[in-house]
């Protein structure tokens, strides 16, 4: 009986009250939780800005990029977490679910596989039409359109589906090893790209067939000898799942093997799949946000044909969608001359009106024939046409003439989307501009527009690899190949070719000027010299033109609409919009957190509201608020010590601090812009202005009531020696600025956060904006949620920072009541001519001390 | 002078561990390298590395496991992940499990000492 009384009288007994040492231990290690959760509430906010930026950029970004920003953003989210729930003694328990409820949804996108696609490994061509397109890709699907829609010539043959490719890069495990070597790639290491290329192919090159797709496709052959008689040579082709769309040309990216035997089908089979891993095929993707995986490789393999010509016609000149005229390129022989730009071809230029007229015709050999005999051409033309008409849409077209002088349809696609470009800016006319004359005049238009840069010519892999940002690509043969390097290239200029070639399709999609067929271009041009392409009026100057420089067209965004803008898009739905803006709101709480966004602002409020409290709630006057002793001042102001924020030897039992006493340069600054011009209290408010607050004030109920009843004022400063966090409650504003100044670049930054008004919405809506110019002519990255402004800028040293923090400082209280008198323009116009006019005068100040 | 800070790599991929610990030398850092869970844990027994950069994927055990390990025998030393699977699931795992940070390769050596250094700084060295 005894020891339950004496185990009850323990029981009731009160816990020990902490001493002051145990409570600065407990103090310090909430400071280091604290510290981690600033820190990864930073990466967060950076993370968030970069995934931001990569949407709206239009540079390019490929899986990895997603998957990697979105673990290092679940990373420093969670660290805020944990962060906070040491902070606060293990509360805030429904965070983590919310958090798993987030991210589980992040994960769900991801991981999206592609669409399964047909069973069938082989598809003969007479059983294609466009609705096999993800079974066979669109190069493919839109010839078997053109043979069993239109009636068309093309060649016999018979598809190798995606079902197919998958299958073989599974049952050999390849797909896994791929997708790992892809995975750490860094694209701006082109050496590294070249040698992952390398090494993926060789790879794939070499693992066998499984059994049942060799015999499917052996049984295929034998189908097709025994209708064409004999045993036909193939040509092998890709057609890539998402090839030849409308919105991306992938042209020339992949591989096509001619004059293949029975004996050979498999290896070349093997090859073109292993084409999809080329160094520019891989580039490509990631520059057109298509994701590695759901790009399948489809074969084509169709019998050759014996031919006397061959070539491309496009059924409208690439740049002029209304144009009246079909082009036609015409080269000798089969082959991809014309595309791969390797010899110079026969041009016509005939009419889209039946009889189809020729009205120009340039024979490449002098002298002689065109190897296009004009009644084909004609014949050619109409076919152009009614695969236009079919298609709806203007159509770059491959064909040959066979030894029975008949047309066959080889492909056909889509133009590719030519960047949207002045139809007919003139080109400031170079006689009369100032500069130099051209070194090089001629040549054609294979993309227009103007750019500079150093020269870098390329003549092998290996002056790729070195190939610098911003150069001018200069090449003797425009050969796809250099494709890979239109990303990096400033424009293009070659020795010969046309506009028919694949690198000139690409330059457009671009929107890279470049000049084809150049007389004298590696003669007069050297490499690392400074030169102006003007690709609309076939020029090139020594040195920099800026009267040709001047607007430069706008790149387009080229990962717009692709799959992995669409997923990152998607996913940053469930990362940036911010729902909890108003602290202190009865929404405030951890249930309403919705994005990764709400949670870091969540953590974040409660964090600094945790360690405001602690030295109050434990009547712990050392890291309890003091009052900041001034002489004027519109309010009242408290500061909190976090660790090393007051001079040493200060005595810490005073309620009260000196500013002289505060040693935290952040406080410092941000203390001197409050203080660097006289306050004279609010602004006149005008009638209106001053009738709207209280209208506000009674009716509002979502005025926020934690920011009406700190009517009082509840100012306060967090500080140690590099970092201040100051909370600024002001009438009914609500505003924080933080900041941390290091001598490490990775940990400084200002942030500053800014909600809520008493004036009614247009007003507060009008200051906000206000705000934002100010603080981006000083070059923060602001963003706005109707009336709340979040503005940041980090990684900077230190005395750039400081300057930013005491212009801050200055904002916080002159800037905040705008609203009020918003009505009266003259007022605002002349209120601001001072706003600017004392920030003028504040950085001056501090310049002349620097 | 102050002394140079305690490094230890825990990595399989020969192509990582020799040129990154060859540069991190350079700047300064005493390095070790260990290719297996078990090797970093006699060197974590020991006492030497004052912080610890880790692949989660090692031949003789899962990362995490190591991870696991490391932090029974030393609780408080600082751990950076360096993968290369990028996975929000394993990020917070890793967290978790105590580690001061989960990269991704490949990374900037720049980009490894700041997370070092931060490392370092959060457990309060």
């Amino acid at each position: 009986m005894a020891w339950l009384l004496k185990a009850l009288s323990q029981l009731f007994r009160p816990a020990p009250k902490p001493g002051a040492a145990e409570l600065q231990a407990a103090f310090r290690s909430r400071y280091r939780s604290f510290r981690s959760l600033i820190t990864a509430n930073n990466a967060a906010l950076e993370t968030m800005a970069e995934m931001e930026a990569a949407l709206h950029s239009g540079k390019p970004f490929g899986m990895a990029f997603v998957r990697g920003q979105c673990t290092a953003l679940g990373v420093n989210v969670y660290k805020m977490i944990q962060g906070l729930r040491e902070l606060s003694d293990g509360r805030y328990r429904d965070l983590p679910e919310r958090f798993g409820l987030v991210t589980g949804r992040i994960e769900a996108i991801l991981s999206r596989q592609p669409e399964a696609v047909g069973s069938s490994y082989v598809l003969p061509l007479e059983e294609i039409d466009r609705r096999a397109v993800d079974q066979v890709g669109a190069k493919l699907a839109n010839l078997g359109e053109v043979r069993n829609r239109l009636g068309l010539r093309v060649p016999e043959g018979f598809a190798i589906t995606a079902a197919a490719s998958r299958h073989f890069l599974e049952s050999t495990h390849l797909q896994d090893e791929i997708n790992r070597r892809l995975k750490t790639l860094d694209l701006d290491d082109l050496e590294a790209l070249f040698r992952t290329s390398t090494a993926i192919q060789k790879l794939i090159g070499s693992a066998p067939l499984p059994e049942d797709l060799e015999r499917a496709i052996q049984d295929q052959y034998r189908r097709l000898a025994g209708k064409a008689g004999g045993a036909p040579l193939l040509s092998v082709r890709s057609s890539a799942l998402g090839e030849d769309g409308r919105q991306a040309s992938f042209a020339g990216q992949y591989r096509t093997r001619l004059n293949v035997s029975p004996e050979l089908l498999a290896h070349a089979y093997r090859g073109i799949v292993a084409g999809k891993y080329r160094s520019q095929a891989i580039a490509y993707r990631q520059e057109r946000g298509y994701r590695h995986q759901d790009v399948l490789m489809c074969v084509g393999c169709l019998v050759m044909v014996d031919a006397v010509a061959s070539g491309v016609a496009f059924s409208r000149p690439p740049d002029q969608p209304r144009s009246p005229w079909i082009l036609i390129f015409a080269a000798p022989g089969l082959g991809t001359q014309v595309v791969e730009g390797r010899s110079p071809s026969d041009v016509f230029r005939i009419s889209r009106d039946p009889p189809h007229p020729i009205a120009s015709r340039q024979v490449a050999s002098a002298g002689g024939d065109a190897c296009l005999p004009d009644e084909q051409a004609r014949e050619l033309a109409a076919a152009a046409a009614r695969i236009e008409d079919h298609f709806g849409a203007p159509q770059d077209i491959e064909w040959a003439l066979d030894q029975a002088g008949r047309i066959v349809i080889l492909q056909a696609r889509p133009i590719g989307r030519a960047a949207p470009q002045p139809e007919s800016a003139p080109s400031p006319d170079p006689d009369q501009a100032e500069g130099p004359p051209p070194l090089l005049a001629g040549g054609v238009t294979a993309s227009r527009g103007a750019a500079c840069g150093p020269v870098f010519t390329v003549r092998s892999g290996v002056d790729a690899v070195h190939f610098p940002r911003g150069a001018v690509l200069v090449v003797e043969t425009p050969y796809p190949d250099w494709t890979v390097l239109l990303n990096r290239a400033a424009a293009v200029l070659s020795a010969s070719g046309q506009i028919a070639t694949h690198l000139a399709t690409v330059a457009r999609e671009f929107a890279l000027p470049a000049i084809f067929d150049l007389p004298g271009l590696l003669e007069q041009v050297t490499d690392g010299q400074i030169v102006t392409v003007d690709a609309t009026s076939r020029r090139v100057y020594p040195g920099r033109v800026e009267a040709l420089l001047r607007s430069p067209p706008a790149r387009p965004n080229l990962m717009e609409g692709s799959p992995i803008h669409r997923l990152l898009k998607e996913t940053l739905g469930l990362v940036t919009p911010l729902h909890l803006t108003a602290p202190g709101s009865p929404f405030f709480r951890a249930s309403s957190c919705r994005t990764l966004h709400d949670i870091t602002r969540f953590c974040h409020e409660k964090a600094v509201a945790e360690m405001f409290d602690f030295g109050r709630r434990h009547g712990f006057s050392d890291r309890a608020a003091k009052r900041l002793v001034v002489a004027e001042a519109p309010s009242q102001w408290w500061v909190i010590d976090l660790d090393d924020g007051f001079r040493e030897g200060l005595d810490t039992s005073s309620p009260f601090v000196r500013v002289e006493d505060v040693v935290s340069a952040p406080m410092r600054a941000i203390w001197r812009g409050m203080t660097a011009v006289p306050w004279h209290g609010p602004p006149p408010v005008s009638l209106r202005g001053f009738g709207a607050i209280v209208v506000q004030s009674t009716m509002n109920p979502r005025l926020d009531p934690a920011v009406r009843s700190s009517l009082a004022g509840r100012n306060y400063f967090l500080v140690s020696r590099s970092f201040c966090n100051l909370s600024v409650r002001l009438g009914y504003h609500f505003a924080l600025a933080e900041a941390n100044l290091s001598d490490l670049l990775a940990e400084s930054y200002v942030n500053f956060q800014f909600k809520g008004g008493a004036a009614d919405e247009p007003r507060r809506l009008g200051r906000v904006q206000l705000l934002a110019e100010t603080l981006r002519a000083m070059d923060f990255r602001v963003e706005m949620t109707g009336d709340a402004l979040t503005a940041r800028i980090e990684k900077k040293p230190v005395p750039y920072l400081r300057e930013r923090l005491v212009v801050l400082g200055y904002l916080l209280i002159h800037a905040r009541q705008i609203d009020m008198v918003m009505d009266d323009e003259a007022f605002v116009e002349r209120y601001l001519e001072k706003i600017h006019a004392d920030i003028r005068m504040i950085r001056e100040r501090l310049a002349e001390e620097v | 002078m102050e002394r140079a800070l305690r490094i230890l790599l825990v990595d399989d991929e020969e192509d990582f561990l020799e040129p990154t610990s060859k540069r991190l030398r350079r700047r300064g850092f005493e390095v070790k390298t260990a290719r297996r869970c078990q090797e970093a844990m006699s060197e974590v027994a020991a006492g030497w590395p004052e912080v610890v950069v880790l692949d989660v994927m090692l031949p003789d055990t899962d990362g995490l496991e190591c991870l696991r390990r490391i932090r029974r025998a030393s609780p408080l030393l600082p751990v950076v992940i360096l993968s290369a699977h990028a996975s929000m699931q394993a990020g917070v795992q890793g967290i978790e499990l105590g580690a001061s940070d989960y990269c991704l390769k490949p990374i900037e050596l720049d980009e490894l000492v700041e997370k070092i250094q931060i490392a370092l700084k959060e457990a309060g060295r």
